[in-house]
């Protein structure tokens, strides 16, 4: 057991990197599993540092860099070979809080999630950027929050406590404790079609404005929808999933084409009322971006549930990344 | 200005020597950048690799620009994989190999990379190219066939200002066109500026 105060390089062979600048030292743990993350988790908080947990780095060091966050002592995960693992059970799917999005991109088990993760940034930041730190940065339209928020997905956690899960949302409302780190997220196999699809300022390297995930299971007979970036968190969309449960014929799991029209009008109604709403900024107004949700959710909606028929004129999927806004 | 680094976790890379013996030096960690292990000290723990390789190291093949991953000019290999050394934490790279524009050498594929972008035009002002050669070589490595939608895809986290896509795509093109992987009449289909009838 590491402790503060005890806490010697020398103790630990090759998981500390202390670095010294300017008078002032800080402390980098490298642990190499996730009960040495834990142990060394709680030194770094024993020793009165503000501590940064660190994934891929794609959010935490620009945050670092520009101030907007500060680090005295740095636990960084990317040698924790356990978090980088993910399997598959009879009904579900486990991912590993180290997986990246370029390892997820080509998981054939989960063909919905692998899609989500091609359209998330660039070969740069899908190489390095990770689920854990997804969930650690909860960026508003974070692309693979929204859609592990339309799959329910538990958030597997592990503390000096032991392990521990809790549902996403209350992951998100509550967030860790100081001493907990994420270790994995759980969510069901896929029981159909799965569509996310985002619009940014730029089709690359930038985040999503406002991002959507439709799912559908044929076997439970239940479609669920989630948008990001309308408000602080990402929003299921209730009373369109409703709808979308009466509406489909869930023998052939196809709608009417006017359906999708309904089901984005009924998303646009619902993504105003989302509170607390993301506030208006460079981000476009709050009007444009419920517009834009109701496009992206009856787009949405038209690609998983129209595929028997064909995807509607004008709105064929295009190029590798089908899954995403091209 | 003292400093303690206790790496026996890389001791494969760092070679012997790591630990208490490095307090003496100076030195908080070291990097392995461009195949030379070279010692770092005055870093801050925050600081990234991008700022740890220019302004601690000197090492001005990588270019700074955006500094939130989104420009691609600071493009590295890291262990292999393309990656934005902006977004990477200096000390987190400590047991890693690092390979930058300047450590892929005058050979083989990055050459005819460097040749092509100069053949055909797809250098203005050279801000982005390091970072460009990079990611090419990443690209041809991983997938030397790549369709010219499959290039679009995988250069679109390096951002140019100047020269435009066309000429770059087409240098690409031209790459897997001189070694043999494309026809070389497909190396001047549709990314060349004069064949394209919207003349983008």
């Amino acid at each position: 057991m590491v402790r503060a105060g005890v806490l010697r390089p020398a103790a630990v062979p090759g998981r500390v990197v202390l670095v010294m600048a300017g008078g002032t030292t800080s402390t980098m743990f490298r642990p190499r599993t996730v009960g040495e993350a834990v142990e060394m988790l709680a030194a770094a908080h024993d020793s009165g540092a503000a501590v940064a947990l660190l994934g891929g780095g794609t959010d935490l060091v620009p945050a670092l860099r520009s101030g907007e966050r500060c680090a005295e002592a740095v636990v960084a995960l990317r040698r924790v070979l356990e978090l980088r693992v993910r399997g598959a059970g009879a009904d579900s799917l486990t991912i590993g809080a180290g997986v990246t999005y370029t390892d997820l991109a080509g998981w054939s088990l989960s063909p919905g999630l692998a899609r989500a993760a091609r359209v998330v940034g660039s070969v740069q930041i899908r190489n390095t950027g990770t689920v854990g730190g997804a969930l650690g940065s909860a960026r508003p339209a974070g692309d693979l929050l929204t859609f592990l928020t339309a799959a329910d997905a538990e958030v597997l956690t592990a503390s000096p406590r032991g392990p521990d899960r809790m549902s996403l949302p209350r992951f998100l409302a509550d967030g860790l404790a100081p001493d907990a780190l994420v270790t994995a997220v759980q969510l069901a196999r896929p029981g159909g079609p799965q569509v996310y699809l985002k619009i940014g300022e730029r089709q690359a390297a930038y985040p999503a404005v406002v991002s959507c995930a439709v799912l559908v299971d044929r076997v439970r007979h239940r479609l669920t929808c989630a948008i990001g970036g309308v408000g602080v968190l990402p929003a299921r969309m209730g009373q369109a999933e409703r709808y979308a449960r009466d509406e489909v014929d869930w023998s052939t799991g196809t709608v009417s084409p006017p359906a999708a029209r309904r089901f984005g009008d009924l998303v646009v109604e619902e993504a105003a009322r989302v509170a607390p709403a993301l506030p208006e900024g460079p981000r476009g107004s709050v009007e444009y971006r419920w517009h834009a949700a109701g496009v992206l959710a009856g787009r949405a909606f038209a690609r998983c549930l129209h595929h028997l028929t064909g995807p509607p004129a004008g709105d064929t999927a295009r190029g590798p990344a089908a899954g995403g806004q091209r | 200005m003292t400093a303690v680094s206790a790496d026996g976790l890389d001791a494969a890379a760092d070679g012997p020597g790591g630990g208490e013996a490095r307090t003496d030096s100076g030195e908080s960690y070291r990097l392995n950048v461009d195949g030379f292990l070279r010692s770092v000290n005055a870093a801050r723990i925050e600081d990234s690799l991008l700022t740890v390789l220019r302004d601690v190291l000197g090492v001005t093949a990588v270019k700074d620009a955006c500094e939130q991953g989104r420009c691609g000019a600071c493009s590295v290999l890291l262990d292999g994989r393309l990656a934005a050394s902006c977004t990477v934490l200096a000390a987190d790279a400590d047991g890693s190999r690092v390979v930058t524009v300047a450590g892929l050498g005058g050979a083989g594929l990055t050459r005819a990379i460097r040749a092509m972008f100069l053949a055909e035009g797809a250098v203005q002002c050279g801000f982005c190219t390091p970072g460009f050669v990079v990611a090419v070589t990443d690209l041809l490595t991983r997938h030397p066939d790549a369709d010219e939608g499959e290039i679009r895809e995988a250069l679109s986290g390096n951002i140019c200002r100047c020269t435009g896509y066309g000429r770059i795509l087409a240098a690409v093109r031209a790459v897997q066109a001189e070694r043999g992987i494309i026809p070389p009449a497909d190396a001047h289909a549709p990314g060349n500026a004069q064949d394209r009838p919207d003349g983008e």
